[in-house]
């Protein structure tokens, strides 16, 4: 709606008179409630939705302040004073939406949104307010700021939670493992099988305690570590990864290939984590055989790269795609493999904390392929990278 | 002949385990047991019942003490001229690089974490026995 499209004729200091039905029509088409307000900030027109939303009468209205229906900020921001005129002062407000309070006839208050622009009439300049109540959209934001502060609440306990077992649980842990063993190796065959039976059991159980604690505290690390994302090489964090898994590389016979990697928006030792993790797994849970894992990067869409791990091994049943990533959550028994199960709860933390998603695609008996997504960076380092691997 | 060495430790647990471990590695050594930092100095001053205590060869050292805890303990230790010269070895839970960088800078002779498993104590005990009370050179002569 252009002010300089309305011829109609306006008198100065009267109600507005419009003959032209189809502006009228047009004003109370619209889907915000619109009010018209004159330099002494009158309104002089409304719409069919500012009366439903102020609960007047249009003719209670007319001609009555704009406090009357917003209380106060109106005037003193948007027209003129003594020290600009209507212009600036509407230019200062036009195209952002700006909140204040409204007030119904029955008294009642509420939120709500304006967005203004000018109108010229005459030599006059008139202000065109689209008024819309806000009342659900201030709750809505009231509501997730109070979720995300229970949010971080929540999350700042979980991790004194967990740096508190793993801290002061490694002492009496100590104790029991410590001791367990000495019994083991000072008794064994001494008292009885009974007792080398129970002692082994609790040697065990000890054991496992300890790496249970060991992996609560990893788990609980991803989240707590507070370095930002930066520009990471992710083929260097691949590199590091292999190092790291080399006598596990050598042992299984596994052969690890790659596609060239991209620069990452990362955190670089939570990569080489994220990294050890899946291909650990890969070389692990293998039939007898060479294990083969390959892993490379394609894009994602405009920003990110998708990742993928892929390997010959088991497979999965695809009824436990969910599970597999639950913390301790397992699929084997002890006796076939060891681990604790937190590996891929922690892969998928860490992916989430880097704004990705993991996903898997398997096939028991032939192999499996994680797959995540990691945003990519911006700088012309990342673009030469991307030239070079578009040539490929 | 016997070696002396203090162990300030509160935990009898832990207590019990190094002597295991020590007689494992070595039966010469006589090991004294402090549990706390304050008996600790008396110890080492030879006050009030420790009149007669012996001058140790080698001082293994809890942090997480009562009363005075290991960091006050170590510093006193290492700023006193007689007994500065006591290898001082910390023998903590912690691996934390705060605790460790604090010990060296009060000059502890070395930081060992506390291993979880028996097994892994004794070697540490063993290399302990080995490197400080047999291969390395003490000295014997107290600065006055």
């Amino acid at each position: 709606m252009n002010s300089a499209s309305m011829s109609a004729r306006i008198k100065v200091g009267a109600p507005l008179e419009l003959g032209e039905s189809s502006y009228r029509r047009l004003l109370d088409a619209a889907p915000d409630a619109m009010v018209v307000f004159n330099q002494a900030g009158d309104i002089i027109l409304l719409n069919v939705q500012a009366e439903k939303q102020f609960g007047y009468r249009r003719e209670d209205l007319l001609g009555r302040k704009v406090r009357t229906i917003i209380p106060e900020g109106f005037s003193e921001r948007l027209l003129a004073d003594g020290l600009r005129s209507v212009e600036d002062a509407l230019a200062q407000q036009i195209g952002t939406g700006i909140e204040l309070t409204g007030r119904r006839k029955d008294g009642r208050e509420f939120p709500l949104e304006i967005m203004l622009s000018p109108l010229r009439s005459g030599g006059d300049v008139l202000v065109t307010a689209a008024i819309r109540d806000i009342t659900a959209r201030k709750a809505a934001e009231r509501d997730l700021l109070h979720k995300m502060r229970e949010l971080d609440r929540s999350n700042e306990e979980l991790g004194r939670f967990a740096y508190v077992a793993s801290h002061d649980l490694q002492e009496p842990l100590r104790m029991v493992a410590s001791y367990t063993t000495l019994l083991c190796t000072r008794y064994k065959g001494k008292l009885g099988s009974d007792a080398d039976e129970f002692i082994a059991f609790a040697v065990d159980g000890a054991g496992r305690m300890r790496q249970l604690i060991q992996d609560l505290l990893a788990y609980s690390r991803v989240g707590s570590t507070v370095k930002d994302l930066c520009s990471t090489s992710s083929e260097d964090a691949l590199e590091r990864t292999l190092i790291i898994l080399r006598s596990v590389i050598e042992e299984s016979g596994a052969v690890v290939t790659h596609d060239p990697l991209p620069t990452v928006l990362a955190d670089d030792m939570q990569l080489v984590q994220l990294f050890q993790n899946l291909i650990g797994n890969a070389i692990k849970y293998q039939p007898p055989g060479v294990p083969r894992v390959h892993i490379n990067a394609i894009r994602d869409g405009d920003r990110r790269w998708m990742f993928s791990v892929r390997d010959n091994g088991l497979g999965i049943d695809p009824q436990y795609f969910e599970r597999i990533f639950g913390m301790f959550q397992r699929l084997h028994t002890r006796e076939e493999f060891a681990g604790s199960g937190i590996g891929l709860a922690i892969c998928k933390k860490i992916v989430e904390r880097h704004g990705g998603r993991m996903s898997v695609e398997s096939q028991p008996g032939v192999g499996s392929i994680f797959r995540f997504s990691l945003a990519g960076t911006e700088t012309k380092a990342t673009r030469s990278t991307e030239e070079k691997l578009a040539c490929l | 002949m016997s070696v002396d060495v203090l162990l300030v430790e509160d935990n009898p647990g832990d207590v019990r385990l190094t002597q295991e471990a020590f007689r494992a590695a070595n039966w010469d050594i006589h090991l004294h047991v402090a549990s706390d930092g304050v008996e600790a100095m008396e110890f080492l001053r030879k006050e009030g019942s420790y009149a007669e205590a012996p001058r140790p060869a080698l001082i293994l050292l809890d942090l997480n003490l009562p009363k005075m805890n290991g960091r006050e303990v170590l510093a006193e230790i290492k700023t006193d001229n007689v007994l500065k010269t006591i290898p001082t070895v910390i023998l903590s839970n912690s691996d934390t690089a705060s605790d460790i960088a604090a010990s060296y800078q009060l000059h502890a002779n070395c930081y060992v974490t506390k291993p979880t498993l028996s097994d892994d104590l004794d070697q540490i005990i063993d290399y302990i026995n080995s490197f400080w009370l047999k291969r390395t050179r003490l000295s014997t002569t107290a600065m006055n």
